[in-house]
């Protein structure tokens, strides 16, 4: 092997029963370098992090692992991390019922006389903070923190074992624009200090700003590797999905008709009894029309979409109108039932049954439009789901298929079908495109056109600007529970949406 | 996916092989046609309970008061009928309505003021318990008359007639052969898998002959126990609900992810209190049948049983996380603890190590349930 490499896999073939996920992958990782892994979604990048973090024993493939040139055989991920490899999951792994500074310290809490110091354990959660620039009260429970700081915590808790290798898989999916300029200073930082970094995500522009060199897997295959500077993104998306994406933002022109969901006035709380969280909000989604909505972590988006689909908080002024007809506070099925239909940020947690078929996740909400002298029609049934996976091209071996066994792309695709059979006036969209790969997100973009070419209603709520400014008629961003700011399409900038977010708006030019 | 299926269905057969031919072996007498009778009325019994378990354990949830309120159902009607004298069917028809209604008083207790089903459903078993020997006043009610018969009593000694067990076989397996073609030819017509002509024709033969097995041995005796036929009932009525019906549906998404299943739009509180408005009714059911099967209502009736559903589940492959199992399965594991049950007995085996044999075979159940499915 290269003897310069840290870390180096060569010839590595994983087999999942008769799939290949891995068909010899060789890669390389210099010492104080960031190195990027692109693919789509199931091009092999979990897998072959998994590998280097010892989640596959040893023996459980073929090929060879080289830590400082040395071969290494890992039988559990303890023994990677004894190796000095510090793998940060996609799927968070912090324990919600326990402080910041528990899950920093679990396993090697400070003691005095055998009783656990607690005051030094939070100095010391603080020390670790700190030192990754991450402001949090090391006391506050994790399950109290969004997905962003808690992705923060995780990798606090990694480099709190000072590792020679970080790897980060999809540190930002969740993230704001600010959070990722922080996590990526940190990520830089590390680099000084001399850890190098296997960077997985799916947004290029971040990691060209961040990557030093670039592999990319297609299909299993390594299918190069780049140096940043000499390559673009145009080039990494070729090689990625092996054909060129134009536009990655194919958004049509529309004329917008009449008003469907109006928003007056609606300041909401979290509960009963405390000061509202979204504040004064005023804004509507008109027939065919995309209402972008952005706005920093904490910004209220995903509370607001939660509010008006019956899931979150107490309302104290304002009323929302639906096709003309004021709305109260609904439940989930009334809220179907009257057109308006909810596609959750969290798809595993609060969007699909992982162990149930496609079919039974497509139907779940229309279930009461197929019943026919009391028994569902399955036939029906099945035939509705097959027009579903088609029109959304849902990718599934079979219609009964475990979505647990589709990727995050087509999971995403039957989140969305399982909203389009109730047949909405109105769509709501939080983070839709979230930890999908290219050619799935290209899907959705298409399909909000489609959408909107139908007379629907879309509000769009994402945390990548590109994304907003390119699918939405108009972008409201918010701003600690209000409106910062509220723009055309042709009038939004980057610069100036951001400006909104953070509440200074005027600033930028 | 498949390689476990069939892992666990093995394992099961193979138990219940081990079972019969262990029973058999000390005790040929088990394998006589009056014996297989009874074990097929214990098996109605234990199987009618863990049914309505399933619709309970679906959504993710527990009943641990299934057996007291076996006892408590079955003495309300008992001594209605013998103490109070009013007809049977009324009694029964009474002592149901009590079951449901105060079974989806639990559920809304556990789906609205959010008790924990293990919990409240103990608090049930207790106080279940208590009422039930305050109905009886701990004595032994009996359910009829001396040498007499009515509508209550017969449920465990009433027997089809030869012939009619002949003509019912009959009418099941063209039912069942109908029903197979039907969807097999509809799971052809939407491209999904279904078994070759071949494997279809064997799997519909050989339940054939099971069933005609089963009627010429119960024909030996006194014929096809109605208790048998109230099985069959229920387990189609809640294959039905479970595969056929939204309120199926939604029990398996509550079970498999509640939160989706919430932000999906299922009637959470409806469908959880739905399945404990059935467990009652199904409580009521399997109280009056053990009753009937004891001849009177005593204070050991239905001790124990839920333990007994609860196994028989998870021994079937129900999850006691909830959102898996199905009928099939939930016959198999009765059938598993039934034979065990009815082998102990059979063999004198003293209530001790009874005790010690069930509690063993729940948690091994369990134990193996979490072996099979970490292997997937």
């Amino acid at each position: 092997m290269s003897g310069d490499a840290l870390l180096a896999t060569h010839g590595v073939v994983k087999r999942f029963g008769g799939v290949i996920a891995l068909k010899g992958v060789s890669f390389d990782l210099r010492p104080g370098e960031i190195h990027a892994l692109c693919g789509e979604n199931g091009a092999g990048k979990s897998t072959l992090i998994n590998l280097l973090g010892g989640v596959y024993p040893h023996g459980s493939y073929e090929g060879e692992i080289f830590v400082d040139g040395k071969p290494a055989r890992f039988a559990t991920p303890r023994d990677a991390e004894h190796a000095g490899i510090a793998v940060i999951h996609q799927e968070l792994a912090l324990f919600a019922d326990m402080s910041v500074a528990e899950n920093l310290l679990l396993g090697r809490l400070p003691r005095r006389l055998g009783v656990i110091n607690w005051d030094e354990v939070h100095a010391r959660a603080r020390e670790i903070l700190g030192a990754c620039g991450v402001e949090l009260d090391p006391e506050t429970l994790v399950g109290d923190l969004g997905v962003a700081s808690r992705q923060l915590v995780e990798i606090a808790r990694a480099v709190a074992k000072s590792p020679e290798v970080l790897v980060l898989d999809e540190p930002t999916a969740a993230l704001a624009s600010q959070e990722i300029e922080r996590l990526l200073a940190l990520v830089r930082d590390l680099r000084s200090r001399g850890v190098a970094c296997i960077y997985i995500s799916h947004k290029l522009d971040e990691v060209f700003s961040i990557a030093d060199r670039i592999t990319v897997l297609r299909d299993g295959e390594s299918i190069g590797t780049l140096s940043a500077a000499q390559t673009n993104p145009a080039e990494v998306i070729r090689l990625m999905v092996g054909r060129t994406i134009e536009d990655l933002y194919p958004r049509r022109k529309s004329t917008p008709g009449r008003p469907l969901l109006e928003i007056e006035a609606l300041s909401v709380a979290e509960r009963p009894g405390v000061p509202p969280f979204l504040r004064d909000l005023s804004l509507a989604v008109r027939a065919g029309e995309v209402l972008g909505i952005g706005g920093l972590m904490g910004a209220g988006r995903s509370e607001l979409l939660m509010h008006l689909f019956g899931v979150w908080g107490h309302r104290m002024t304002g009323r929302v109108l639906l096709n003309g007809a004021p709305m109260p506070t609904p439940t989930p099925a009334d809220a179907l039932q009257s057109g308006l239909a909810l596609v959750t940020e969290d798809r595993k947690r609060f969007g699909l049954v992982m162990e149930h078929g496609v079919t039974f996740n497509l139907s779940l909400s229309s279930l009461q439009r197929l019943v026919r002298h009391l028994l569902l029609q399955q036939d029906a049934e099945i035939a509705r789901a097959r027009t579903f996976v088609k029109s959304l091209n849902i990718k599934t071996h079979r219609l009964d298929s475990p979505v647990r066994t589709l990727s995050g792309g087509n999971q995403q695709k039957v989140v969305i079908g399982r909203s389009l059979m109730t047949e909405p006036s109105v769509l709501l969209l939080d983070e839709p495109t979230r930890g999908i790969d290219v050619g799935a997100k290209l899907e959705v973009y298409e399909l909000v056109n489609r959408l909107t070419d139908e007379g629907k209603g879309i509000v769009l709520v994402s945390s990548e600007l590109s994304e907003l400014l390119g699918l939405s008629d108009r972008i409201v961003m918010l701003c600690e529970g209000r409106v910062g700011g509220e723009f055309s399409r042709s009038e939004a900038t980057q610069e100036k949406l951001l400006a909104a977010a953070m509440g200074r708006i005027g600033e930028a030019a | 996916m498949q390689g476990r299926v069939v892992s666990r269905e093995m394992t099961m057969l193979i138990a219940l092989g081990a079972i019969w031919i262990g029973v058999a072996v000390q005790q040929p007498a088990f394998l006589s046609p009056r014996n297989l009778s009874l074990l097929m009325i214990e098996l109605s019994v234990t199987a009618i309970l863990a049914l309505g378990m399933l619709l309970v354990l679906l959504p993710g949830q527990i009943d641990l008061s299934a057996g007291s309120g076996v006892g408590l159902t079955g003495a309300v009607a008992a001594v209605l009928t013998y103490w109070a004298g009013v007809p049977a069917p009324i009694a029964l028809l009474a002592a149901v309505i009590g079951a449901v209604l105060v079974w989806a008083a639990m559920g809304s207790l556990i789906v609205v003021q959010r008790v924990p089903a293990f919990i409240i459903t103990l608090g049930g078993l207790l106080v279940f318990k208590g009422l039930h020997w305050l109905t009886i006043r701990n004595q032994t009610v009996p359910i009829v008359e001396g040498g007499g018969t009515n509508a209550y009593s017969l449920l465990t000694t009433y027997y089809l007639l030869p012939l009619a067990g002949y003509v019912l076989a009959a009418i099941v397996v063209i039912a069942m052969v109908a029903g197979t073609l039907r969807a097999r030819a509809r799971r052809r017509n939407y491209g999904l898998e279904a078994d070759d002509r071949e494997t279809t024709f064997l799997k519909l033969f050989a339940l054939a002959q099971l069933l005609l097995l089963v009627v010429l041995v119960t024909n030996q005796y006194r014929g096809v126990p109605l208790a048998a036929l109230i099985l069959g009932g229920v387990a189609l009525g809640i294959h039905i609900l479970t595969m056929h019906t939204p309120f199926g549906r939604y029990l398996y998404a509550i079970g498999g992810n509640e939160e989706a299943a919430r932000l999906s739009g299922v009637p959470i509180r409806a469908s959880v209190i739905g399945a404990f408005a059935i467990m009652g009714l199904v409580v009521a059911l399997t109280g009056f049948m053990q009753t009937a099967y004891s001849g009177a209502s005593t204070t050991t009736v239905g001790s124990l049983m839920e333990l007994d559903a609860i196994a028989a589940c998870v021994i079937g492959g129900v999850s006691l996380r909830g959102g898996r199992g199905t009928v099939l399965g939930v016959l198999f594991g009765s059938l598993i603890m039934a034979s065990l049950l009815n082998g102990m007995t059979l063999m004198a085996v003293s209530p001790e190590i009874k005790f010690i044999a069930r509690g063993l075979v729940l948690a091994f159940a369990v134990w193996l349930d979490v072996r099979l499915s970490a292997t997937e």
